[in-house]
């Protein structure tokens, strides 16, 4: 992330307390993940200790500091979900995209396939319990899945079977 | 609280008598009542009390039993302040049952630290039901207890900033941004002066103090011009200095502990020897 950017997310937050939580979603947003360079950058412009956003950027799962692949797909893994079979649907994808599965060193569970294509992500809860088991690629949510439904549905993301 | 109201303001502050385990004891109004049943030989197992700090309770080990009005309930010592007739008690069974409870808790957070599997014994609690945590990222190799006294300390005293808590819930531990040596870090050693369970390991060699740590983060000491001695990190004393008047600033610089109060009795001797002056402190020299 440039400067010129960074200034530009910056200069929408006027408020001196409480505004580090949407400067830094908007870079989470914006890089789809928040580079490191960007957190040193933001620390020196808002003079905030680099610890403290550090802090910040690892507490929320939102936020991740490993960039991310072309498609993020987030498998819901709440209550419904999870009786409705998502630990299922998580297996099949990661069998699918090829990953093992792994949680990272902050304990959060992210994981990009080494084509930098898919990043398999997990969340707590959409709110979409009715549709459950539920999974979201890059914002469309995806109800009802089973196993055998994830192949087509990767499909609109330029997945093949290999 | 104020400095007023914890007494630094330099008036007398009333006297109240507290009940500590039956036993009548005086305590300033208002005073942390644990400083004030520490004082008085209670034995009240504690990690996170610091008096330089403004209380926080994140420990919860120092739970006494208040009575008050014939009620009673349980609150931390170390946020309780000291009222006229106040009456606790630190050794009740619902009060040790809760603490052997957070013994272990504790032997299961930090079960490489020492110091709490000494704290646990005296209280006869020496194994833990809870899964210990063993996390191979922690700088502080599993004897942090997460109280936040060195975060704290470095943050609010020091203002540093140069460590924080990362993560979250389980995978919580204390460190530097990324892990790495950090420049924010002025090489104090107040973290591991404060920290209870002695899990910060600081060393000096070489004339530099390194932070093994706080990913290894190297800070230069200074030398002494007289003696040659390495006495403390460049960066601090010279925020040090930076605070104190020029003259005395000028004559201090450079200085160790040692040949600073020498240098300053000297020049008081030879002033007294002069006939007296009517400066005490700062030596006049030509």
């Amino acid at each position: 992330m440039d400067e010129k950017t960074l200034d530009d997310v910056i200069s929408r937050y006027d408020s001196p307390s409480g505004r580090l939580l949407g400067i830094l979603g908007e870079i989470q947003n914006r890089e789809g993940y928040v580079p490191r360079d960007a957190l040193e950058m933001l620390s020196a412009k808002l003079d905030v200790r680099l610890s403290q956003l550090y802090g910040l950027v690892t507490f929320y799962s939102f936020f991740s500091l490993k960039p991310v692949g072309d498609h993020v797909i987030t498998v819901c893994m709440g209550t419904a979900c999870h009786v409705r079979g998502a630990v299922e649907v998580l297996a099949a994808l990661e069998q699918l995209l090829g990953i093992e599965d792994e949680a990272t060193q902050d304990g959060k569970f992210s994981v990009t396939t080494e084509d930098n294509r898919f990043t398999l992500e997990i969340a707590r809860c959409f709110g979409a319990c009715s549709m459950a088991p539920v999974v979201e690629i890059d914002g469309n949510l995806y109800g009802y899945v089973t196993p055998e439904t994830l192949p087509g549905i990767l499909g609109n993301y330029g997945w093949r079977e290999s | 609280m104020t400095h007023e109201e914890i007494g630094l303001s330099g008036t007398p502050k009333k006297s109240v008598t507290i009940v500590i385990d039956g036993r009548k004891c005086r305590a300033d109004e208002g005073e942390i009542v644990l400083s004030a049943a520490l004082r008085e030989g209670a034995a009240i197992p504690h990690l996170c009390y610091e008096a330089s700090l403004d209380p926080y309770g994140a420990c919860r080990l120092c739970m006494v039993e208040v009575c008050h009005n014939g009620k009673t309930s349980m609150v931390t010592a170390c946020t309780l302040h000291a009222t006229e007739g106040l009456e606790i008690r630190t050794d009740t069974p619902e009060i040790v049952k809760y603490r052997n409870v957070l013994f272990e808790l504790y032997l299961a957070e930090a079960p490489k630290s020492d110091v709490i599997k000494e704290m646990a014994a005296r209280y006869g609690v020496t194994r833990t039901r809870f899964l210990k945590k063993i996390d191979t990222d922690d700088p502080l190799g599993g004897s942090c207890v997460l109280c936040g006294l060195c975060v704290r300390v470095c943050n609010e005293i020091m203002g540093a900033g140069a460590i924080g808590f990362v993560n979250r819930g389980p995978y919580t531990v204390v460190g530097t941004p990324f892990f790495e040596a950090n420049t924010d870090c002025i090489g104090c050693g107040a973290c591991a002066n404060v920290c209870p369970t002695h899990a910060i390991r600081i060393e000096d060699r070489d004339g530099e103090r390194v932070m093994h740590s706080w990913g290894g983060g190297r800070v230069r000491l200074a030398q002494c011009g007289v003696c040659g001695k390495y006495y403390a990190p460049g960066a601090l004393t010279a925020a040090t200095l930076a605070r104190l008047l020029p003259p005395l600033r000028d004559d201090l610089a450079g200085l160790c502990p040692a040949c600073r109060a020498k240098r300053i009795a000297d020049e008081e001797i030879r002033v007294n020897m002069r006939g007296g002056a009517d400066h005490h402190v700062r030596p006049r020299r030509s």
